[in-house]
């Protein structure tokens, strides 16, 4: 499984990002480090949304976090619109900011409850001086409206008085105050009721269509992430196992992991009988991930070769690339 | 533009109006009252047509409270007991304000820069931190009282100096008493998604500091500041007592070390002033928990 | 055969500072021995508030009306500690956070037999080994080394099995399972569930499950109950439910989750509008402000609850596919 390798980039498209041999670790006592990312790679195409996909524990949202440097990772590069990240300090990373942004998982707590909505939206565009104070206010009135909330209603009020739709409504808006040129969003839709989800995720695209925007759409939901991505990037503890678009990652699904996810996944409707063959077990702990492939201690199909070699991502089929040893036949 | 006006209207109309206000806790206007009693006499003491605390009535010693011209009795050496405890309520109040202001500022400054960059310069904070709070609030500042106020042997230290070297061991007190509450709660605000949205966005981290961290870590402060003139003032007391805080009589502690010897004959010099410290402790230790309180309810909706 | 557990008009209220807040409106439900239930609806529903009044857990603030019987008692006015006594043996809970539920302080172990020792008299040693049992039946590995553990050094998988370990210990016939997977990752998800129906098949226990996802009661109820603003608007038998909802809500709802079926890149149909305030008493439907086949019969009149045959009832003047 989860392995590492580059066979799944693509250098000659029109990349916004490339991030190469990604690596996050964290020490939390003297022996003890967690791996939380280890060895990933990636590339975006301008206009695409790549969805990472992976339940807690894979590295998902410390991954979208490392590439916006906060914190730098321990190792690895990460290229953006040309300029190397992790060699930027100081001022001169933080002028690449406005140009990626992040949007995230709880929406309550995205938002200072000391400020109220005008002022969090302020924040950006006063800290990038866009404008005089009355530009501002009107910016501010047209970040409102354009994810669908009424500014003279809700300028004045703090975040505890809404509700989470509508406080990732006014987190979406503040993501957009700087017009970046890539949005990581971590989670967004995970702590909303079913019906809010929707919303926003309609948003997400319409906003997306309207600013020209690339996304990284991290999540645990795979139907979710079906709805909104064009590229899927599934992750196990720290490490890649499968990419494809998403129709060949659900139909004609190569990882056994991937799998797994897929037939997890509730299904809507009594009369289908569940796809069977769950994994058993937990994820092992990722401090100290099994050898060769992380994924082969609850995979059936796991051999010798799995433990002592990791698997590297190669091509199945043009598109569609897979980290390992035994991929299932289609 | 208006069909999205309207759908705005629809789809996210008004949020729900906040709870109607709850009525203020009779405990609110009692604290408040003696507080701000305290606080006015301390302030205006000195302007109020009383005799002065220091001079003493020779008629008048170890006279019982309800005498004429001396409503709150005179103490043994002939020192009226009024006069006595307001000019004790503005040296108490000087003291522990200052102290506490000074101590929190201070505290504050370090707890929050400490939680928010972490690393080896939070480990010594800490450190420094547990050090300091591991000595008992007592010991520390007999410690600091004594090296600090006598300058040298024969000279002995002015009302001025000793007032000041108290203030600044019962700050050095504070520092990590209120430092520690401020990191803690700094922590739990660091980590939360709206900072790492400002860090995104390039906002400086003093800015992040000052506009989004202090503002959420200050009502904890403030209701264990309110806390700490309590502590602070039976401190001071206690100081009193054994000698090295306040001398002769010029705060309340000072008082009931005075009195002490007297209580058989006239112990309104000493219930009196340890009355004004109780009360004093007791209203600012409530409106500490009552300042908590409320702010717990508001954070409760976050 | 008598039902397990029978609720008839039940109402929940609750004191505000701005007024009456009806949580739950006339609900009415039955639950028959073994069978299972779930209780589908957004927050504000009121979902949980009438699982919460089923067990008896309403804060002080909430009044109560209605009947719940439950083997054929009525215990919606008995005695907090009358209540307290039908718990463990006769009813069990699972909440959502299984962290909250256990008690961090204290070992696996000695949570686990608290409820044997005390309900079911055992002795340390007996409640020790059925322990192990149990902690074994939910596929525990190492049940004997979990015993010594404390909830903080487990996942949350692991401490929902736990949970769900001391809820049947004593065989309780009736288990209230309030979202007990939405804090949980999918494939820990569906192992749980699948744990929950096993446990349930072999000890014949009823269970209420109150949550959100429609596609968790899809495979693992009998029957449904959808809520919407405090009322039961549509119930049926689960087949029933999604082979010919009536509820524009419920069809809405059913609609707007993504599915693995969706194409890429399309747009979900949205529920458009917000929930009605729950302080202002609504004089027609509730759902008719978002509803789009509403008219004005509508908003005038509030639908009762019709029935269309079968176990099959559901409140709308205009239900899909035509009135009964």
């Amino acid at each position: 499984m989860a392995g590492s390798g580059k066979a799944h980039m693509r250098p000659e498209g029109d990349r916004v990002l490339v991030v190469e041999d990604l690596t996050v670790e964290f020490r939390i006592s003297r022996d003890k480090i967690v791996k939380a990312v280890s060895g990933v790679s990636l590339d975006l195409v301008r206009g695409e949304t790549l969805a990472v996909v992976g339940e807690s524990g894979c590295g998902k949202s410390t991954l979208g976090k490392a590439v916006l440097q906060i914190p730098k990772p321990t190792s690895g590069s990460v290229n953006f619109l040309g300029k190397e990240l992790t060699e930027l300090k100081g001022d001169t990373l933080r002028d690449m900011r406005p140009a990626m942004q992040m949007i995230f998982q709880d929406p309550i707590s995205s938002l200072d409850p000391r400020l109220t909505v005008s002022e969090t939206l302020a924040e950006p565009l006063r800290v990038w001086n866009k404008g005089t104070e009355t530009e501002i206010q009107a910016k501010i009135d047209e970040l409102l409206v354009n994810v669908n909330l009424d500014p003279s209603v809700v300028r004045d009020r703090r975040s505890y008085e809404f509700s989470g739709g509508q406080c990732q409504r006014i987190s979406i808006a503040r993501a957009l105050a700087l017009e970046p040129t890539m949005i990581i969003c971590d989670e967004p839709v995970s702590a909303l009721d079913v019906s809010v989800q929707a919303q926003i995720l309609n948003l997400l695209q319409d906003m997306k269509d309207r600013y020209g925007l690339t996304l990284i759409f991290i999540s645990h939901d795979l139907a979710v992430v079906k709805a909104v991505s064009t590229r899927v990037m599934v992750m196990y503890l720290g490490k890649v196992c499968e990419v494809a678009d998403p129709d060949s990652v659900y139909q004609r699904t190569r990882h056994h992991y991937t799998k797994a996810l897929v037939g997890s996944v509730p299904i809507p409707d009594p009369t289908r009988k569940p796809t069977g063959n769950l994994i058993q077990g937990e994820p092992p702990s990722p401090m100290n991930p099994p050898s060769g492939c992380r994924f082969r201690t609850r995979c059936a199909a796991a051999s010798e070769q799995c433990a002592a070699e990791e698997p590297q991502l190669r091509e199945v089929a043009p598109g569609h690339f897979v980290a390992c040893h035994h991929p299932i036949e289609v | 533009m208006s069909e999205t006006i309207s759908t705005a209207n629809s789809a996210d109309t008004g949020p729900l109006a906040p709870a109607a206000k709850k009525r203020r806790p009779v405990g609110f206007y009692l604290a408040g009252s003696w507080l701000g009693t305290i606080v006015f006499v301390g302030l205006f003491g000195a302007l109020l047509p009383l005799r002065q605390w220091d001079l003493a009535n020779y008629d008048y010693l170890g006279a019982l409270p309800g005498t004429p011209g001396h409503p709150l009795g005179t103490t043994q050496d002939g020192y009226d007991m009024l006069s006595g405890l307001i000019n004790g309520a503005r040296i108490s109040i000087f003291v522990s304000f200052f102290a506490v202001l000074f101590g929190g500022g201070i505290g504050a400054l370090i707890g929050i820069t400490s939680a928010y960059f972490r690393g080896k310069y939070d480990l010594i904070v800490v450190s420094i931190f547990n050090i300091m709070l591991s000595i008992p609030n007592l010991v520390l500042s007999l410690a600091l009282l004594s090296t600090l106020a006598y300058s040298s042997p024969d000279k002995p230290a002015t009302l001025q100096r000793r007032l000041i070297i108290l203030i600044l061991s019962l700050t050095i007190v504070i520092i990590p008493i209120l430092g520690r509450i401020a990191r803690a709660s700094a922590l739990q605000w660091s980590s939360r998604d709206f900072v790492v949205a400002s860090k995104s966005m390039g906002t400086r981290n003093f800015t992040i500091i000052r506009k989004h961290i202090l503002p959420n870590v200050a009502p904890a402060i403030l209701a264990i500041g309110f806390l700490a003139i309590g502590s602070v003032i039976i401190v001071e007391g206690s100081l009193s007592i054994l000698g090295i805080g306040v001398p002769g009589g010029a705060s309340w502690g000072s008082m009931l070390a005075n009195g002490r010897g007297n209580i058989a004959f006239s112990p309104h010099e000493v219930y009196m002033p340890a009355i004004c410290i109780a009360l004093t402790v007791i209203s600012s230790n409530w409106f500490g928990d009552y300042v908590r309180s409320r702010l717990d309810l508001r954070e409760a909706k976050i | 055969m008598t039902n397990l557990l029978e609720i008839e008009d039940l109402s929940v209220g609750f004191r505000t500072p701005r007024g009456n807040l009806q949580a739950v409106r006339n609900a009415t439900l039955t639950l028959a021995p073994g069978e299972s239930i779930g209780i589908v609806g957004e927050s504000g529903s009121g979902k949980t508030v009438l699982s919460r009044a089923v067990m008896g857990l309403l804060p002080s603030t909430a009044t109560r009306t209605g009947s719940i019987v439950y083997q054929g008692r009525e215990i919606s006015d008995l005695p907090r500690d009358e209540v307290r006594d039908l718990w463990g043996t006769g009813m069990a809970m699972i909440f959502q956070d299984p962290m909250t539920a256990l008690n961090p302080t204290r070992r696996i172990g000695s949570q686990l037999s608290e409820s044997l020792v005390v309900r079911l008299k055992m002795d340390k040693g007996a409640a020790r080994q059925k322990s192990v049992e149990l902690l074994r039946r939910v596929r525990i590995p190492d049940p004997e080394g979990m015993l010594r553990k404390f909830p903080y050094q487990l996942s949350g998988g692991m401490r929902q099995r736990i949970m769900i370990a001391i809820a049947v210990s004593c065989g309780p016939e009736l288990l209230f399972a309030d979202e007990p997977t939405t804090a949980l990752d999918v494939t820990v998800q569906a192992q749980v569930l699948e744990l929950l129906d096993e446990l349930r098949a072999e000890n014949n226990t009823a269970m209420i499950l109150v949550t959100h996802d429609l596609g968790v009661v899809a495979g693992h109820t009998d029957k449904i109950a959808v809520m919407y603003a405090g009322d039961v608007v549509e119930y049926a038998p689960t087949k029933t439910l999604y082979a010919s909802m009536k509820m524009p809500y419920t069809e809405a709802l059913l609609n707007s989750i993504p599915r693995l079926e969706t194409p890429t890149g399309s747009r979900l149909p949205v529920i458009e509008g917000r929930l009605p305030d729950p302080t202002k008493e609504v004089a027609g439907c509730a759902f008719a402000d978002r509803c789009p086949y509403v008219s004005d019969k509508c908003r005038a009149e509030k639908p009762p609850l019709m029935d269309a045959g079968n176990g099959h009832l559901y409140r709308c003047w205009f239900p899909i596919g035509g009135g009964k």
